[in-house]
């Protein structure tokens, strides 16, 4: 035998529904009071959250929305284009050669990551760990933090002139990753501390050196810290543009950022097509912001959860 | 196995003097447990041994060898910590493993010391397991396996139990116990714990204040101890101590109460008598005491009274129905002759 079961406020085989006024007060009243302050809370959230989202993307959306414009409209400010120039895009990528500057700066910012992370790991552990340089070192450390980079310029492209890697993405590879060792010491910094120090003792009894303790028992429990430091330092060393302008005079050396500055002409500025090559420069960093947020979330605030 | 022995050591941390001029010798093979409360030096001192921590005077040897200058890789002496320090990132299989992969050992080597450590700590089903993946008792069998596999000169055990539940605790101090009489392996023991120290140890070192008070079987310490110190420390629930004046044999209280003390003493002393030698009943032989009842506590199995003599709080453990309530005079009763006599210096006099 067959059994349906019947909603008790359904309309019936043949009955046709009545709106009901009374209903819908029940409805409104029955709803706890809490609930809907939670519901007016999430909206008031959503609003605050979609100003601030607007706020920080609308330089975004205006240098995308520049690329599309023609100088005219560039001058004349307009959010959108009056005429889509979609011209620019092309041009941006003939007038320069964005691929290798694109593909410089990606070589640059990966290999310099390897150095960063092979200096900062060690000396990070070494440091708090070991404890060498007791409290002076990370001291330092933070002091050549704090210090416009500007001052390391000249002395920085003495040394690559002397080791003749000026103009080159060895040389470029070198600085970012030296430059962000401070950067990771601090990023790391944590994680290492987070290790208990009964690890490192209970290896050195198990009769190994400091250095397999480093490598067999440390090392395998900061892989998370490391990817995040990582992804920092590499975006970091992909958007930066006083070195690598200074250090770099061609095609085959220069990065991403001094391509973009080389729109700037000495009589006139090419706008669209500047902001084209920019557009298209932050999609690096953006997919690495978008698929790595786990482990750059994790890198960040570190620091705060402990 | 090794004898061990600590000869005037001192550790200063800066200006701070951790361990004053100790004195200790361990016997091949025995089970020697440091206690004391905490911040006393006891880990210091134990830290000192597995050579993690460097000492500013005196000797550490083992065997009659110094070992002041070997680094702890060197000691081959194994430790169990108090949070275990298992190697996170490595399977129990791996951990046991890890320092006989160090010291090269041949794979058949490994796998049959682990195989053992394994079936004696009942951890064959979980060796290819993580360590979060065990509860607290079988990571504390992990970290003792590690050790155990080495086979070193000495166990130094770091307050293993007490990050386990009162139930564990009791189950894991048997095991670790029968576990040392079964390999015959040195050991040395720290707790804050005074029942753990008289259950496991061979012998007690009761560390205070950097220095170690006495050594001696917990038998030793309970029934003979020589400073109020060791009389308080050792022992549940501890001593309790009475104020009074002496001259000769009679000792009088605060109060005027007149009490006969086994020993001859002359002027402030403190007499010592232990909660289960105080009686509510009179027996042959028993000298008695006035006092007043503050609160008790019907534990089941027995009773827990405070009594107040002259603002002292005298504690009793007794047994069968409550005898008297709050605030009644009430008169308690003991064997003079375990009463223990402790001059102005906390000295025990004899």
């Amino acid at each position: 035998m067959r059994t349906t079961i019947q909603q008790p406020n359904s309309p019936q085989n043949g009955e046709t529904f009545q709106f009901k006024p009374e209903l819908l007060t029940l409805s409104r009243t029955w709803k706890p009071k809490a609930e809907e302050g939670r519901l007016r809370k999430m909206i008031f959230v959503w609003i605050a959250l979609a100003v601030i989202v607007i706020f920080f993307m609308l330089p975004i959306a205006y240098l995308f929305s520049t690329s599309f414009k023609s100088p005219v409209d560039v001058v004349d400010g307009s959010f959108f284009p009056n005429a889509v120039e979609a011209e620019n895009w092309p041009r941006a990528f003939a007038q320069v050669p964005l691929w290798s500057f694109m593909r410089n700066s990606i070589l640059a910012a990966a290999f310099s990551v390897f150095v960063t992370l092979g200096v900062a790991v060690m000396a990070t552990y070494a440091m708090l760990k070991l404890e060498v340089g007791k409290s002076f070192l990370p001291d330092m450390i933070l002091a050549s933090y704090v210090a416009p980079p500007i001052i390391a310029l000249i002395p920085m492209f003495v040394l690559m002139q002397k080791l003749g890697l000026l103009n080159s993405i060895a040389g470029m590879v070198l600085i970012y990753g030296l430059m962000n060792v401070p950067v990771a010491f601090w990023l790391m910094r944590s994680f290492v501390l987070q290790v208990p120090k009964a690890l490192d003792e209970a290896a050195w009894l198990d009769g190994a050196s400091y250095f397999k303790t480093f490598f067999r028992v440390t090392l395998p429990l900061l892989y998370p810290a490391m990817i995040a430091t990582g992804l920092i330092c590499f975006i970091l060393s992909f958007n930066e543009l006083l070195f690598a302008q200074a250090m770099t005079f061609d095609s085959d050396s220069r990065t991403l950022p001094v391509g973009i500055s080389l729109f700037q002409g000495e009589r006139r500025v090419n706008f669209g097509q500047m902001a084209a090559a920019s557009s298209a420069g932050i999609i690096p960093v953006y997919f690495i912001a978008l698929f790595c947020q786990k482990w750059l979330i994790g890198g960040l605030t570190q620091g705060g959860v402990k | 196995m090794a004898k061990i022995d600590i000869i005037n050591v001192q550790k200063y941390y800066g200006s701070y003097h951790a361990l004053r001029e100790v004195s200790l010798s361990i016997k091949e093979g025995e089970f020697m447990v440091l206690v004391g409360p905490s911040g006393c030096g006891k880990s210091t001192l134990l830290r000192s041994i597995a050579g993690l921590e460097d000492i500013s005077g005196g000797v550490i040897a083992a065997n009659d060898q110094p070992v002041n200058d070997l680094s702890p890789q060197e000691r081959n002496i194994a430790m169990v910590f108090q949070n275990y320090a298992l190697y996170p990132h490595l399977t129990v299989r791996e951990n046991l493993a890890f320092s006989l992969k160090i010291h090269k050992f041949e794979k058949s080597e490994i796998d049959r010391r682990i195989k053992l450590a394994a079936d004696m700590l009942g951890l064959t089903d979980y060796l290819s397991r993580r360590p979060k993946a065990l509860s607290g008792g079988q990571r504390q069998r992990v970290a003792m396996g590690r050790a155990m596999v080495r086979e070193p000169t000495a166990f130094l055990f770091d307050e293993p139990l007490s990050n386990l539940d009162a139930r564990l605790r009791v189950e894991m101090r048997t095991e670790i116990r029968n576990l040392q009489r079964k390999l015959r392996t040195t050991a040395v023991y720290v707790t804050h714990d005074q029942v753990e120290a008289m259950t496991m140890g061979d012998r007690i070192a009761v560390v205070n204040k950097g220095g170690i008070e006495q050594v001696g079987t917990p038998l030793e310490l309970y029934r003979d101890p020589n400073n109020m110190f060791v009389a308080g420390f050792i022992g549940s629930p501890p001593m309790n101590f009475i104020s009074a004046r002496a001259d000769g044999h009679q000792a009088v209280l605060e109060d005027g109460q007149v009490v006969t003390i086994p020993v001859k003493a002359h002027g402030d002393i403190s007499i010592g008598l232990r909660p289960e030698h105080i009686f509510l009943d009179k027996l042959e032989h028993h000298h008695t005491l006035k006092c007043k009842e503050s609160r008790h506590f019907d534990l089941g199995s027995s009773l827990q009274y405070f009594f107040d003599l002259n603002g002292t709080e005298i504690e009793v453990s007794a047994s069968g129905d409550v005898r008297s309530h709050s605030g009644v005079e009430i008169q308690i009763h003991f064997d003079p002759n375990d009463l223990l006599v402790f001059g102005a210096d906390t000295k025990r006099i004899r």
